[in-house]
């Protein structure tokens, strides 16, 4: 499979940011573009678990994914809360404390667990960065705004929170658990993890039903449509993947 | 305005600095067979060690969380004995769950292959565990490793909780408790992971070699991430106001 080449790992880390920052910021206006940029993030967060977990955690590949939707959370309340005054600032700071924090769990799980993943730090930094995003994404589209005071009593006081944590992580750590091994490519997990975002934006409409009424709509409609394509395309892929699996032909009957 | 150097606030972060390590040092008590357990190839409870530290610390957490919010004037130590027994409650339950399961289901003695003799009852091990597995079932050393662990994950997540509820209620009052139980949940998670990575999988309680081996690098990896959670903790007080 060496033929195929990857989507580098910046140009993800790029889409990954850029997407979910816009994505975060637009929600005011439009609350579902907070669960598309939530998406880009997922997708950038599956990438960078896929790096990451390839060399084998030991405990299971959810577990990054709890990790970094841990450091996420802190880091998306630390942010809201200091930039109540200057809203704006609120999610870059929250994308540079999750980061910072990831840091330094990077570095301390590489030499003093020793873990023996080189990369490790990397890794870690950009699975914290992509799950503030997700959080922010998510909440964003729940609560119609990202503000900690809107926030709070539309996401937390609710428990959606909770929900967000939790779809979001599996929408990050599926993708790899479901495909890892040998015949894991990139291209199909991507796609895995566009449709894993979608249900977990499905899932967030519902919620944001509950806090902001007709916009939930929009989201579940745009959650679902994404969902059908993303996981036609990772079928579609899964068949051609099979297809060069079995392609090889049977054993020869007789030794030549 | 909350101040980072007042004498209250530090000992608010050391306490969360404390409790993080707490649940660090919990989940080595846990007897985590991962997915060789499963399958009945290694001692313990056949799940992850996230799963398990976490999923008995989430229960501590909701008991003391419900005792506290019933009983506000409760003294801390009420709080923590209301999370150590959820906790305790539900490891046990989990415990003899999967003993049923691996004595009648998959049907295997319990034994341990770290150890000659159980700690406790003093019976014989390694007669009983199968030649290529690392024992199997949940011997009662590993039942009651794990009582404790749980019992130590479950006054860490309480501790927490308790702490954060007395910062964030003058600030906030209604939302208080949602917001320290899901910071509580954030440090708890982030808490159990890096130890997971720590034991890379499978342990089987205080009686293994790996326990001394690496409880402390990761003690210490969970004081400093536990430490700056403290720090993060007070200052989302400080932007409350």
């Amino acid at each position: 499979m060496s033929d195929i080449k990857d989507v580098p790992p910046n140009t993800l880390t790029l889409f990954g940011i850029i997407g979910g920052l816009v994505g975060i910021y637009l929600s005011p206006y439009f609350p579902t573009a907070g669960a598309l940029g939530a998406m880009c993030a997922v997708v950038w967060g599956a990438d960078a678990v896929r790096r990451v977990a390839k060399y084998g955690l030991g405990t299971g590949v959810p577990s990054i994914g709890q990790l970094a939707l841990g450091m996420g959370i802190i880091a998306a309340m630390f942010s809201l809360a200091l930039t109540r005054s200057v809203t704006l600032a609120g999610p870059i700071l929250a994308l540079i404390t999750a980061s910072i924090i990831g840091l330094i769990i990077g570095w301390l799980a590489q030499n003093v667990i020793k873990m023996k993943i080189p990369v490790m730090i990397r890794g870690m930094t950009e699975i914290a960065a992509a799950g503030v995003l997700i959080i922010l994404g998510y909440s964003a589209t729940v609560a119609g705004n990202y503000v900690f005071a809107g926030i709070i009593p539309k996401v937390f006081d609710n428990g959606v929170i909770l929900a967000i944590f939790w779809v979001g992580t599996l929408a990050m750590a599926h993708p790899f658990n479901a495909c890892l091994g040998p015949d894991e490519r990139q291209k199909r997990l991507l796609y895995l993890a566009v449709s894993t975002g979608a249900i977990t934006m499905t899932l967030m409409g519902i919620a944001a039903l509950m806090t902001l009424g007709v916009s939930g709509v929009y989201t579940i409609i745009v959650g679902i449509i994404l969902w059908l394509i993303s996981y036609k395309k990772f079928w579609d892929e899964v068949y051609k993947d099979v297809a060069s699996v079995l392609g090889t032909g049977l054993l020869p009957k007789t030794e030549g | 305005m909350v101040s980072l150097l007042d004498p209250t606030m530090l000992t608010n972060i050391f306490l969360i600095a404390i409790s993080g390590t707490l649940i660090c040092i919990a989940v080595h008590f846990i007897p985590v067979g991962g997915a060789p357990a499963a399958m009945a190839q290694a001692t313990g409870i056949g799940t992850g060690t996230v799963e398990l530290a976490a999923g008995s610390g989430l229960v501590g957490l909701l008991t003391a969380s419900h005792m506290y919010a019933g009983e506000p004037n409760a003294p801390v130590s009420l709080v923590l004995a209301a999370g150590a027994m959820g906790s305790m409650i539900m490891m046990a339950s989990v415990g003899i769950a999967c003993g049923i399961m691996y004595a009648y289901g998959v049907g295997v003695p319990f034994a341990s292959a770290q150890v000659k003799r159980d700690p406790i009852t003093g019976a014989r091990q390694d007669l009983y565990v199968s030649k290529g597995t690392q024992g199997h079932g949940v011997p009662t050393v590993c039942f009651v490793s794990g009582l404790i662990g749980a019992a130590l994950g479950g006054i860490g997540g309480a501790l927490i909780y308790y702490v954060l509820v007395g910062i964030y209620t003058p600030l906030i009052t209604t939302s208080a408790a949602a917001v320290a139980g899901v910071f509580t949940v954030a440090v708890f998670y982030v808490n159990s992971v890096i130890p997971s990575y720590g034991v890379a999988g499978t342990i089987e309680g205080f009686h293994d070699p790996k326990f001394r081996r690496v409880l402390p690098k990761d003690a210490v990896t969970s004081f400093v991430v536990s430490l700056l959670s403290g720090i993060i903790a007070v200052m989302i007080a400080g932007g409350m106001v």
